[in-house]
């Protein structure tokens, strides 16, 4: 069997065999999914060591080949997607609040299998096809994780919202499609398309819309935060904060730079698209009471700024969101898996029932600041340098507000982590969270992982942007200069003058808040104004979906039953109805009155002189 | 007029003047006679059309122009079925039995003369001679419904005889003839063409109006319901057929010639052949007689004829003669089957039938077969015929019409399958359990026209040989 | 001159009878020799085709058709009474007309002469009949052999009951 085949078809083979073992064997199914996913992560390593390869088979009549290609870009999604699996599977083994763990291990490997066939697809039907895939899996994954009704709901919730973007990535694809006369990624690659014309334009928002979708930018970003509620910490390690950001970044920097050549136009359009999501998500980050929760708009936040890096399109830019991409993955499962060790040990997320917990939980406890700092772009962690080109990418442009905006974001980030560590691991344990205890080692063994890779790719961040960012750009054929190096430049002090900011602000705060870290953000959240803006997001009244489901879908599903009803109607009552009065009419109309007879036969006679006789 | 063919005008017409007389004391020979003129004719004419030679020969060797031929064996066919049937089911002291007999001989000898004739007037005549015969014929049984039927029969197309003197002396005055050749030559001169085609319009009127199309149907459904049964098999497969459909479509043979100088005629005469196949299917819908229901099929299924005919592409004129036959077979079938319901239920009202296939499994299962054929189901031959007229239709590019026409192809098929699930098929009515199966000669004339019906569907390529030789002589 | 008039009267007489007739079957038979005149009066005025016409369809054929309906009705048509007498006002106002038409219509008689195109063919009653009615005669025959046997048919049902 062709290597690039395993990662994809291992999963899936393990997958089924995992539905075929009994649930009361304790560890079987556990370790058969640990080994698969080490098993792949082994292959993806392997395969992005080889020179790239292409596998192809001619599929659906030939002509549209199935073609799966490691490009150093898919290579190094790939290995990423496998890594995150691995950890994940490897975090999971005692994590409870996962659900059944034969569904849990099934969900997490049928997703694993599809997120690598569509990180390998070259071709865009195949793509589309593992893209879809991961969308049932993706309900499966919330609905199964928890019995209560809410998840099902934030599993219909997630379903619908990915379904509805995928129909647009659909749509998308086919233009794209039709209008380049192929399939193939790298073949449109050769002679990119322009946004010319309508329909190029068209076919490439519906593509943005599918891709930013997936990596949960705003607006289609609202059930993420009800799935870190209504779901399992290790579900939201993986596919929130992992798999869909990979997905959904990779795709789009593939439409965006290698599929299509943008304008000045949509370049504004993706970097406001950018700067809203990191401003809108972590403006409700910052006022979380939940640890799950806060850590989802995170996600969501984090993904304006790799849309923003994109969104740049310059090479730094590009190089800067790829690699928040793959820095964002790392800590935010870091991050969520810290929060799935002190929910399975403390028992609850909930800040304000939080705290102390570092004494109780050191290496958690480390592994959070570790991640918090890196997610907050505090020098020298990843998160610092990926920023730092995001932002260097974003002032080349000559469009300073997104700068600013993206340094809005970061203060609030690092303001909002400041308030969640101090809640959660400093300040007063309460009473309650005596006897805590550290997380088993199945837990903590990822959670370093991810944490030594926080501090790696910041300290030594000049391996990462050699092996894997260098070689992505070369795969979207974009040409680069330096990208690494710590640069003790304007750009360090203002990010500096940040961190300086955000404590000053902890500080005022804490001091508001009568000294409690848990409301160490109320003195923004009820300022004047934002006071009602919060209460109207609590209220879910910017959430696109809760609106349509409310406003929107009763009327039109009523609209439908009516029409429904009208059609069965039209078909089941109108023809015996029509039928039967005609025929009754008829059956009146011939009494057998021979006055009445003959009066029709003459009119009809001196209708039909009238009629041949020219009289028309 | 054919002269070659005169001989099956001048036989049954031989035979019926001779019947009074030697039937006098015993009416059984009267029976045996006109059967045996009937065979006698038929088989004398599938030999002329049959034979070997003449079907590997691509029936080159048929005499006259073919449709003549083909409609007097149709004639003769319907003809043998109803004196056939009429022998065994005729009540013995029935007082005008060689009458009948004679009249459905004259009426025959006069379908032969109408679809034989070369001239307008004597067409017309022998149109008349139909209406007189089939006026007695209708009161047979003297039934009070049945003097109601041929009443109205008579006076509501009598304004066709009306129309059709008057289209006719407009053509004496501008042809100087009345053969149909002569409209032919005046119509491919220069001459003024308006009177004519005002006289055809007349003339086409009254053959509509013979032919029971809607507006102009008032009269069939009481004339079929009312008049004697094996009667109404007669009139309703064929003598209306030949009275009013034929000379409709024969008119509309020689419309070809007019040039596109009658296109409002030609629209309006398919206009009312969709009319009346809409009018009909729906008014079928709803019936409780079978008898009535029949007829309102009736008037259905020449809404099919007369719309090809309106048509008049070669197509659509081969689609309206073999539409032409198969109703005379299929409607022919579905009457003789009423008659036997009648004879063997005592009614043909369908709310008290019901279950009657158990009684009458022979008699059901033609009728199932007569249906299809009607509806147009595969292979049958009404599939070939409607298939035919609806090729033509939207070849021509009238694409409603065929859409409609196909249609209402569907509600035939309906308002048939209500007959057959009240008459024949669901639990056992106090009819059926009374009743039983006719006798085997009553059953014989329906069996030998459903083998006609399937014949002529598996052997349609052989039919469309011959049809499309029917095209070349008189069309083309 | 005589012959002319003779046949006008003779048609009057007959029409008058047939719309007065107590009897429908007289009535019916009135109306054919209204026809048999009228048909004479065109032989007369030289139209033998139309004069052909009026024989063969009006006295032949629509009479027989009559005679057939009437039979059939008879009997609950003589059943019920009716008042005749406004049909007694009916010879009086023929015979105005007739007065007026004397003064009027010689004239209007004189126009129509004028139109006769296609009857000028001529010829007598036997000619049109034989030479220029030869392909309807088989229908003409079929026609009376029709008429007899539906006659046949019906009276017998009639006598019965």
């Amino acid at each position: 069997m062709n290597l690039i085949l395993i990662p994809i078809i291992l999963p899936i083979v393990s997958a089924l065999a995992l539905l075929l073992i009994s649930e009361r064997t304790r560890w079987l199914k556990e370790l058969l999914a640990i080994a698969a996913s080490i098993v792949s992560l082994l292959a993806a390593a392997n395969l992005f060591l080889l020179p790239a390869q292409t596998l192809s088979y001619a599929w659906l009549g030939g002509g549209i080949s199935f073609t799966l290609s490691t490009d150093t870009l898919s290579a190094f999604l790939l290995l990423a997607v496998s890594l995150f699996s691995a950890a994940i599977s490897i975090y999971s083994f005692s994590s409870p609040n996962k659900g059944s763990a034969k569904w849990f291990f099934f969900n997490l490997l049928m997703t694993q299998a599809f997120a690598a066939g569509a990180a390998l697809s070259d071709n865009m039907v195949a793509m589309l096809f593992f893209w879809e895939g991961l969308l049932v899996f993706l309900y499966t994954f919330i609905a199964l994780s928890q019995e209560t009704k809410a998840a099902k709901r934030t599993a219909m919730k997630a379903f619908l919202i990915n379904a509805v973007t995928d129909l647009c990535l659909l749509t998308g694809v086919v233009i794209t499609g039709y209008i380049a006369g192929t399939y193939s990624m790298s073949e449109i690659s050769h002679n990119k398309l322009t946004l010319d014309y309508g329909w190029s334009v068209f076919a490439y928002v519906l593509l943005l819309i599918g891709a930013v979708s997936k990596a949960g930018a705003f607006p289609f970003h609202t059930w993420i935060p009800d799935a870190a509620t209504d779901s399992s910490a290790p579900f939201m390690a993986y596919v929130p904060a992992a798999i869909d950001k990979l997905l959904g970044i990779y795709f789009l920097a593939r439409a965006s730079v290698y599929l299509f050549t943008l304008n000045g136009t949509m370049q504004l359009v993706l970097m406001t698209l950018g700067a809203v999501t990191i401003l809108v998500a972590v403006m409700m980050a910052f006022v979380q009471k939940d640890y799950k929760r806060l850590l989802s708009y995170h996600a969501v936040s984090q993904t304006g700024y790799m849309i923003l890096g994109i969104g740049t399109l310059n090479p730094i830019g590009i190089a800067g969101g790829l690699f928040h991409m793959i820095n964002h993955a790392t800590y935010k499962s870091c991050l969520f898996m810290t929060a799935g060790s002190v929910e399975r040990q403390a028992g609850t997320g909930d800040l304000s029932k939080l705290g102390g917990l570092f004494r109780a939980m050191p290496i958690t406890g480390l592994c959070f600041l570790i991640a918090a700092a890196a997610i907050s772009g505090i020098a020298p962690l990843n998160g610092f340098f990926s920023k730092e080109l995001i932002y260097k990418g974003t002032l080349d442009t000559g469009y300073t507000w997104f700068f600013i905006a993206a340094e809005l974001g970061s203060f609030l980030t690092l303001a909002s982590f400041l308030k969640l560590g101090h809640s959660v691991y400093f300040g007063k344990r309460p009473e309650g969270l005596k006897d805590t205890k550290e997380a088993p080692f199945s837990m903590l063994l990822p959670m370093m992982a991810f944490a030594g890779i926080c501090v790696a790719f910041g300290f030594g961040a000049r391996l990462p942007v050699q092996w894997f960012i260098s070689p992505s750009l070369e795969a979207l054929n974009l040409q680069h200069g330096l990208l690494f190096g710590f640069h003790a430049d304007k750009l360090y002090f203002v990010s500096v003058i940040v961190i300086l900011a955000a404590v000053l602000n902890h500080m005022l705060g804490l001091a508001a808040g009568g000294g409690k870290a848990d409301k160490a953000s109320d003195h923004i959240h009820y300022a004047p104004v934002l006071k009602e803006t919060y209460a109207l997001a609590e209220r879910r009244v910017f959430d696109i979906y809760e609106l349509a489901m409310d406003k929107v879908v009763p009327p039109v599903s009523y609209a439908l039953f009516k029409a429904d009803r009208f059609f069965d109607w039209a078909i089941d009552t109108v023809p015996s109805g029509v039928t039967g009065l005609l025929s009754g009419a008829s059956s009146r109309f011939h009494n057998g009155s021979y006055p009445l007879y003959m009066a029709l036969t003459l009119a009809g006679a001196a209708v039909y002189i009238l009629l041949v006789g020219g009289f028309k | 007029m054919d002269k070659g063919l005169l001989a099956y005008l001048l036989i049954p017409l031989f035979t019926a003047v001779l019947i009074p007389f030697i039937a006098r004391n015993r009416p059984r020979l009267a029976d045996i006679f006109a059967n045996v003129t009937l065979l006698a004719g038929l088989v004398n004419l599938l030999w002329l059309a049959l034979r070997p030679s003449v079907i590997a020969g691509g029936f080159a060797d048929i005499p006259g122009d073919a449709l003549s031929l083909l409609l007097v064996a149709a004639v003769y066919l319907v003809g043998l079925c109803v004196t056939f049937f009429s022998a065994y089911f005729m009540e013995e002291g029935l007082p005008n039995r060689q009458a009948y007999y004679s009249l459905i001989l004259t009426s025959i000898a006069a379908m032969t003369g109408v679809v034989t004739t070369g001239d307008f007037f004597t067409l017309y005549v022998f149109i008349e001679v139909l209406a007189v015969t089939s006026f007695a014929l209708i009161t047979t049984d003297d039934s009070a419904g049945g003097i109601e039927g041929a009443i109205k029969y008579f006076f509501l197309t009598f304004p066709a005889s009306a129309l059709i003197m008057v289209g006719i002396a407009i053509f004496m005055i501008s042809l100087g003839s009345l053969s149909f050749d002569s409209l032919r030559v005046y119509m491919s001169s220069d001459m003024p063409d308006g009177p004519v085609v005002f006289a055809s319009a007349l003339i086409m009127l009254g053959f509509l109006i013979k032919s029971g199309v809607v507006p102009f149907h008032a009269w069939t459904p009481d004339a079929y319901q009312g008049s004697y049964a094996p009667v109404s098999a007669h009139l309703a497969g064929i003598v209306t057929k030949i009275s009013g459909v034929y000379a409709v479509v024969k008119l509309a043979t020689l419309l070809r010639f007019f040039d596109g100088r009658a296109q409002a005629l030609s629209e309006l005469v398919m206009f009312l052949g969709l009319l009346s196949i809409a009018v009909g299917a729906i008014a079928a819908l709803r019936q409780t007689s079978f008898k009535r229901m029949l007829a309102f099929s009736s008037i259905s299924q020449v809404g099919y004829i007369v719309l090809a005919a309106g048509l008049g592409t070669p197509l659509a004129i081969m689609g309206a003669v073999f539409h032409l036959i198969n109703h005379a077979t299929f409607k022919t079938t579905l009457f003789l089957n009423s008659a036997s319901l009648e004879k063997a239920a005592g009614t043909t009202d369908m709310d008290k039938l019901g279950g009657m296939e158990h009684a009458m499994p022979w008699t059901s299962w033609t009728s199932v077969i007569a249906l299809l054929s009607t509806a147009g189901v595969p292979p049958l031959s009404g599939f070939w015929s409607k298939l035919l007229i609806i090729l033509a239709l939207w070849e021509s590019g009238l694409k409603t019409y065929a859409v409609l026409a196909l249609l209402f192809s569907i509600v035939t098929l309906a308002y048939f399958m209500i007959m057959q699930r009240k008459v024949f098929f669901g639990r056992k009515s106090p009819a059926a359990e009374r009743s039983s199966e006719v006798s085997a000669p009553l059953l014989a004339p329906a069996v030998l026209m459903c083998g006609v019906i399937v014949a002529l569907g598996l052997l349609f390529p052989y039919f469309y040989q011959y049809v499309k030789v029917v095209a070349e002589r008189i069309i083309l | 001159m005589i012959y002319h008039t003779l046949l006008f009267v003779l048609t009057a007489v007959f029409a008058l009878w047939a719309v007065m007739a107590r009897k429908l079957l007289t009535s019916a038979i009135m109306l054919a020799l209204v026809s048999i005149t009228v048909s004479l009066i065109f032989f007369d005025f030289g139209a033998p085709w139309a004069g052909v016409f009026e024989l063969s369809v009006c006295a032949g054929l629509i009479t027989v058709l009559f005679i057939g309906a009437v039979s059939l009705i008879r009997d609950h048509d003589e059943k019920r009474p009716e008042n005749r007498s406004r049909f007694h006002a009916l010879p009086l106002a023929a015979a105005i007309f007739a007065i007026a038409a004397w003064f009027y219509l010689p004239a209007f008689f004189e126009e129509l002469a004028g139109w006769a195109r296609v009857g000028n063919g001529g010829g007598t009653i036997g000619l049109a009949l034989w030479e220029m009615r030869r392909p309807d005669l088989l229908g003409q025959v079929l026609m009376l052999a029709a008429g007899v046997f539906m006659i046949k048919s019906i009276f017998p049902r009639r006598t019965q009951k």
